[in-house]
């Protein structure tokens, strides 16, 4: 389907030059507003510019990732390219690319297109976590996480979908009331399935044909990528004083993502 | 199909208690109906055991709501208590007679074949099942829960209710499950906190209530000004001032004529005079007052009656220009020998 599109989108011209074209540009080829340019397109437009204007629009578009990461918010392609890409849209695929290996090489982060339909970004550490707890700075807690990790766990543990009333009864006995203001999470219920879901951490679906309606959670693709299944488990062992392969559904799924991965 | 419908209709309750027991009492009425119709037959029979009738529901419906408020705990593997309901609701069927009570049952009965649903799926599990119950037990342990009074509250089955997390429980859960998240440390400003949204616009508002209301105050005091100084009324006020005097010499006197010279001459000033004839030729041009030559051939004034003015407006117009200078002006004073001015200047000026 996305080889269909992607002819679509080209010029016959550039077509063999496409195809052997990188990785990047088969990242994103649907969009509304923005279709992505060729890589003769991108070649004629790099011409155009000094290395210097390059790197300059490189440079903001790397700033604005950084101030987008702040709210855990994904990027949306057609964003950045309203927002600072601009005139520049010729080269996108290069400017991504270059903005990507910034983010690796720099920060230690790895750029992950989450929604290859939509064109949405995020940033996920690539370092390796075990080794980041021992950095010398001292990183606040943000306790929201632990509710995430809650939510997650149940999720992942009950096999990958769960009833939002599992959710809501697990928190309960946590002191965790959605129907009541929580003086950590505030309003809890918008915390869970606004704040998380438009992160996407979690999805919040709608149960089909039930009548009243009910919703069912699941992990977002933030989650996907930023979490590890394996050391969930693993701290599941802990916590129930069990060994995490005893749970042998879930720890064969968390070993087969982790390779994958 | 059948199952889903029944996981559905289990599915109202479920949402909360309140909601629950509103549909059960709209079942109780729907039946109450359905009930009038025999009741002539069954009167005796109902009033007799009317009292155990009420029990029944009564009892139904509170162990409706107690599956629906534990349900997460009648899930959890450990323990029995789906059997132990169903045999309360058997021996309660005993006693059952009317629809109303049959229909309790059923309901009953959705609610109990969900939850058995959810328990078998639980068998699917190979290895160990997981139970969020047990995992919340854990949780709170781990989170630093201080449990003074569970042993008392140990009947309730829910979790402890009371009991209590110290402050940081949630920050000591995110602390210790960071591990699990990769997640890209986002960067903070050093120098405090600092919005990254842009401020909402406030200052218009203010902006727009202050310019008309300083435009007003400047542009009063001057319109009220101008209409005093105008300068059409002072003319006006001058010329009636002027016909006023005309007439009373005239009345003092009207057999004699008025000079003309005497009459508009100011002996002392030339300015004065030349305002005189100035307000003078209104009164000429109105038709107010007329002037002739006597038989000297100096020109004379006296005012127009209002019979005249007609037959003075129909007869032709005549026009002249009289010129003054100040040298003109002393040789009148001089040869008229005028003292004393006939109108005298207007009070404003001397003010």
């Amino acid at each position: 389907m996305s080889q269909r599109k992607r002819l679509s989108n080209t010029q016959s011209s550039s077509q063999n030059k496409r195809q052997s074209s990188s990785s990047v540009t088969q990242e994103e080829d649907e969009d509304a507003t923005f279709t992505q340019p060729s890589t003769s397109q991108v070649q004629r437009g790099l011409e155009k510019l000094t290395p210097a204007q390059v790197d300059q629009k490189t440079a903001e578009v790397v700033q604005y990732f950084l101030m987008k990461d702040q709210k855990k918010i994904p990027v949306r392609r057609a964003d950045l390219v309203k927002y600072v890409v601009k005139d520049y849209r010729t080269i996108y695929p290069e400017i991504i690319k270059r903005a990507a290996r910034t983010f690796e090489q720099v920060f230690g982060l790895k750029l992950v297109e989450i929604d290859p339909k939509h064109h949405m970004y995020i940033l996920v550490n690539n370092l390796e976590t075990a080794t980041s707890r021992a950095a010398p700075v001292e990183c606040p807690t943000n306790p929201k996480m632990g509710l995430l990790f809650v939510i997650l766990s149940v999720i992942f543990m009950k096999g990958g979908t769960v009833k939002e009333n599992l959710i809501w009864n697990t928190l309960k006995k946590l002191r965790v009331d959605p129907g009541q203001k929580h003086e950590e999470f505030g309003d809890v219920k918008k915390v869970v399935t606004d704040e998380f879901v438009r992160q996407k951490y979690l999805e919040y679906l709608r149960i089909p044909h039930t009548e009243p309606v009910e919703y069912e959670f699941r992990w977002g693709p933030r989650a996907d990528a930023e979490v590890s299944k394996a050391r969930i488990l693993e701290f599941m062992g802990k916590l129930h004083e069990q060994d995490p392969r005893s749970w042998t559904q879930q720890y064969r799924e968390a070993h087969a993502t982790q390779n994958s991965s | 199909m059948r199952r889903s419908k029944a996981g559905g209709d289990e599915d109202t309750p479920r949402q909360n208690g309140s909601s629950g027991r509103r549909r059960a009492e709209h079942g109780d009425g729907e039946d109450a109906g359905v009930d009038s119709c025999p009741a002539g037959m069954q009167d005796e029979d109902d009033e007799n055991d009317l009292g155990l009738r009420r029990e029944i529901r009564s009892k139904y419906r509170d162990l409706i709501n107690s599956v629906q408020q534990n349900r997460e705990d009648m899930l959890s593997p450990s323990n029995n208590k789906l059997t132990e309901v169903l045999e309360e609701a058997n021996k309660l069927f005993k006693d059952v007679r009317q629809a109303r009570e049959a229909a309790l049952d059923a309901q009953l009965l959705v609610v109990a074949t969900d939850l058995g649903k959810e328990k078998a799926s639980q068998l699917f599990y190979e290895g160990s099942a997981f139970d969020p119950t047990a995992f919340a037990e854990h949780l709170l342990s781990f989170m630093g829960l201080n449990r003074l009074e569970d042993e008392e509250d140990d009947h309730q089955n829910e979790a402890t209710r009371d009991g209590y997390l110290p402050k940081d429980a949630w920050h000591r859960l995110a602390k210790h499950t960071e591990g699990c998240f990769s997640t890209a440390p986002s960067f903070h400003y050093m120098m405090g906190s600092f919005h990254a949204e842009p401020p909402p616009p406030k200052q218009r508002v203010e902006r727009q209530r202050r310019v008309p209301s300083k435009e007003a105050k400047r542009i009063m005091p001057t319109q009220l000004k101008k209409m005093e100084e105008s300068h059409q009324e002072a003319t006006e006020k001058e010329v009636e001032r002027i016909l006023g005097f005309l007439k009373s010499y005239h009345q003092d006197d009207p057999s004699s004529p008025l000079s003309y010279y005497e009459f508009v001459v100011d002996p002392n000033s030339f300015s004065r005079t030349v305002e005189n004839i100035f307000h003078f030729s209104f009164l000429i041009r109105d038709g107010l007052a007329r002037m002739y030559l006597d038989d000297d051939k100096l020109p004379c004034v006296a005012p127009v009656e209002e019979g005249e003015m007609e037959a003075a407006g129909s007869s032709t117009r005549k026009q002249c220009i009289i010129s003054m200078s100040p040298k003109i002006w002393k040789e009148i004073v001089e040869t008229f020998e005028i003292r004393e001015t006939i109108i005298p200047p207007p009070e404003t000026q001397n003010e």
